[in-house]
């Protein structure tokens, strides 16, 4: 069973005040959230370590800014955290920093995870065009009643997996007709129940939500199914991937933004990649004509085979596209594929090794 | 109208578009280069790519004048010869701030100009990436009709205030395409290599620049004036430390603009590097210091590194603004302060590849006033 933990506040101000009483009684060093750094509504993920900090702090603002598990994964890269902090993600933020701690790029020490059952966030444009506050309203109707807000990244309206599977404690927010009234922390772990311990609230042992979300998911599904064709998506060869890429200008941005890209160097940016005059010459004397944009294709399907696996579809690559190509949809049938084969599901549990590095002495015999 | 300067005049059926790409397969043909790096469209039909062409056929295809830079052609001159130059003489056909570029780039060895001849037109602008994208179909009309008329209104926000959008004297060749009849096009030679390249093609310069000159010199002047107000006004919005961290408080941090940047040429920037990867501990006391840390960190500190190290080669191409995924007016920051840097330096990033940078050009005296300024704060410290 599961240890609840209610608050009499609307879930915003229930989760800050969490935080501010990890902050105040000591038990953490440092939050890390989303937070509003100026008067105009700039919103960026913060660490925090004054409780004051606390009251700017907008832990469930629909806005992805970053993938913060790419962010703590800096942050935690040189050396484990020294001091405990508390961090709120997303669910596909907490995979994808998982699949980074499996990459010996991150680490779990010392950190109290937060998350919740996620609504979706915004994309980046809605920001900017100064849309997404005017949209929170709508966005926690939504929420109430188990579905995405309808202009949430796409990726979010085909996601399946918004409940998180390894935070400490969970914040129950789709399908939850009280959002507004209290707040519903599940204490998944030990290391939970000793981080709330002396909180006000009402503890209980009960299993919540649980048929709401297994509805929420089966539609979900169809959602995908229905999101990949409108991305004109069904059939993926050669031709219509190069058409899907035509518009790429090749700047690699998907891979940057990318939580499960962490190669220092890409592969495509070094010497090895490049080519010189006497390679163009060569293939402009074979054709006639040299497509100077022509390796783009290619550093897609490298890029979809080195993360395939470990893609937890947070849609960053899309919003950051200035070619506007529908890169989590790619993503999410290619990876998803990947992920099928191999009953794999990236984030789900640290101890799951990477298909890719784990041996199987028999496996697709067929392929083979 | 008289000029000191002539030019080859190459009458032409339909567009200037159309008659730069006859002249070109007309030069090709004469041999006076091997291949040409022309913008043409994608097969897919929506978005444009440099190609490097050396069949006269499928040259009947370029689009010279392409309505969005994807790619900036600087870039694509130093792929090819970044590594040294290759056997082939290549015309490079852009737009005049990427020829600019090429020069910077050439200045800092990123670029073997030695058989690239850089020939360069009269440029009504490109539009943003992701308004073309919207509807490619759409976009071809739009820009179709605002470059006929020299509406920059559909055109990044930086063409709008170019000053540079004709010959600059860098390049080889410039075309010339305001002022002109039907079509017609102006080929007016800057260097020897241009002057060559009119020989092999068989054309005499017979025509007087004048009045090409004269539309010209006009609207150099109309866009000067729209610069110095546009540069002002956005001076009144990011001055200072607090408006600066404002206008760049939407930043994540990807660097894209640093990675379409012709000039940014770095295989591995700074902050991409080890050097900015701290520890946890540091990260935590930073945040101490002042109650909170924005993650990502150091996002300003990599605008101003950016600037500190290419605003003076700036050509406000506009290629940082389109690739910003939260839409940072990065070009028009990075215009105003390239052009109050350069200022200082009395530096052009286009005249030739013979003149320095600023920043590799030791002077014995220069910038008196900074120093005594500084001297003066640092004497205030210490007493």
């Amino acid at each position: 069973m599961t240890k609840i933990l209610r608050t009499g506040k609307g879930t915003e101000d229930g989760l800050k005040e969490l935080l501010r009483f990890l902050l105040d009684n000591g038990k953490v060093k440092g939050v890390l959230t989303l937070r509003k750094t100026d008067e105009d509504g700039a919103v960026s993920y913060s660490l925090i370590t004054a409780p004051a900090g606390i009251d700017s702090a907008v832990p469930l603002f629909p806005l992805m800014p970053v993938n913060l598990a790419k962010q703590l994964s800096l942050l935690t890269l040189n050396e484990a955290a020294t001091e405990p902090i508390a961090v709120v993600l997303r669910p596909c933020e907490l995979r994808a920093f998982i699949e980074l701690v499996k990459r010996t790029q991150a680490s779990l020490d010392n950190i109290l995870f937060i998350s919740s059952t996620c609504p979706g966030v915004y994309p980046l444009e809605a920001a900017v065009e100064g849309k997404v506050e005017e949209h929170v309203p709508k966005y926690w109707e939504a929420a109430a009643r188990g579905e995405p807000a309808p202009d949430v990244r796409s990726a979010c309206q085909a996601c399946e997996y918004f409940v998180p599977y390894t935070a400490d404690i969970t914040v129950s927010l789709l399908g939850n007709k009280d959002i507004g009234k209290e707040t519903t922390f599940s204490l998944n772990t030990q290391k939970a129940e000793l981080f709330v311990e002396g909180m006000s609230g009402e503890f209980s042992e009960k299993e919540p939500d649980a048929p709401i979300l297994k509805q929420i998911q089966s539609t979900r599904k169809a959602e995908r199914e229905k999101l990949a064709d409108e991305a004109e998506l069904r059939n993926l060869g050669i031709d219509e991937l190069t058409k899907t890429f035509s518009r790429c200008i090749g700047c690699r941005n998907c891979s940057k933004v990318c939580p499960a890209c962490y190669c220092h160097i890409c592969f495509f940016e070094t010497e090895t990649a490049e080519h010189d005059a006497p390679y163009y010459e060569t293939e402009l004397e074979k054709t006639g004509c040299v497509n100077m944009l022509s390796d783009t294709t290619f550093y897609h399907l490298v890029r979809l085979f080195h993360v395939g696996a470990s893609c937890t579809g947070c849609g960053q690559c899309s919003d950051v596209c200035p070619a506007n190509i529908p890169l989590w949809a790619i993503s999410l049938k290619v990876g998803g594929a990947v992920q099928k084969a191999f009953d794999y599901v990236p984030g789900r549990s640290v101890e799951e090794g990477l298909p890719i590095t784990t041996f199987a002495p028999e496996e697709f015999a067929g392929v083979v | 109208m008289s000029s000191s300067r002539k030019g080859a005049l190459l009458a032409a059926e339909g567009s200037a578009e159309k008659a730069i790409i006859g002249f070109v397969k007309l030069a090709l043909k004469q041999g006076a280069f091997d291949a040409v790096l022309v913008p043409s469209r994608v097969p897919a039909g929506d978005s444009f790519a440099y190609h490097l062409i050396g069949n006269e056929t499928v040259l009947e295809a370029a689009s010279p004048l392409a309505p969005v830079m994807p790619v900036q052609g600087a870039r694509v001159i130093s792929s090819i010869t970044r590594r040294g130059k290759g056997k082939k003489k290549i015309a490079a056909i852009m737009r005049p701030c990427e020829a600019r570029a090429t020069i910077e780039l050439a200045k800092l060895g990123q670029v073997d100009l030695e058989n690239i001849t850089l020939i360069t037109m009269d440029c009504p602008g490109v539009m943003p990436l992701s308004d073309y994208f919207e509807n490619a179909d759409r976009g071809d009309k739009l820009f179709a009709d605002a470059s006929q008329k020299w509406d920059t209104g559909p055109m990044r926000p930086v063409c709008r205030i170019c000053d540079k959008f004709s010959s600059t004297g860098g390049e080889d060749l410039h075309i010339g395409t305001m002022g002109t009849k039907n079509g017609s096009i102006l080929l007016v030679p800057r260097s020897p290599k241009g002057e060559d390249v009119l020989s092999k093609a068989g054309l005499s310069l017979e025509e007087n620049a004048g009045s090409w000159e004269t539309c010209v010199n006009k609207l150099t002047e109309e866009r000067k004036q729209k610069r110095g107000e546009s540069n002002e006004a956005l001076r009144s919005e990011i001055e200072g430390i607090d408006k600066l961290t404002k206008a760049f408080s939407a930043c994540i941090n990807c660097h894209n603009c640093m990675r379409v940047c012709p000039i940014c040429y770095c295989r591995q920037c700074h902050f991409d590097s080890d050097k900015m990867k701290f520890s946890f501990e540091d990260y935590l006391s930073r945040a101490e210091t002042r109650g909170s840390l924005r993650v990502p960190t150091d996002t300003l500190l990599f605008h101003i590194g950016r600037m500190l190290h290419m605003s003076l080669s700036c050509v406000s191409c506009g290629m940082c603004e389109d690739a910003c995924p939260t839409a940072i007016p990065v070009a028009q920051i990075f215009t105003l302060v390239g052009d109050r840097n350069r200022e200082v330096f009395d530096y052009v990033p286009d005249k030739s590849v013979d003149e320095p940078l600023p920043l590799t050009t030791f002077e014995q005296n220069e910038l008196e006033e900074v120093e005594q300024s500084c001297a003066g704060v640092f004497a205030k410290q210490e007493s």
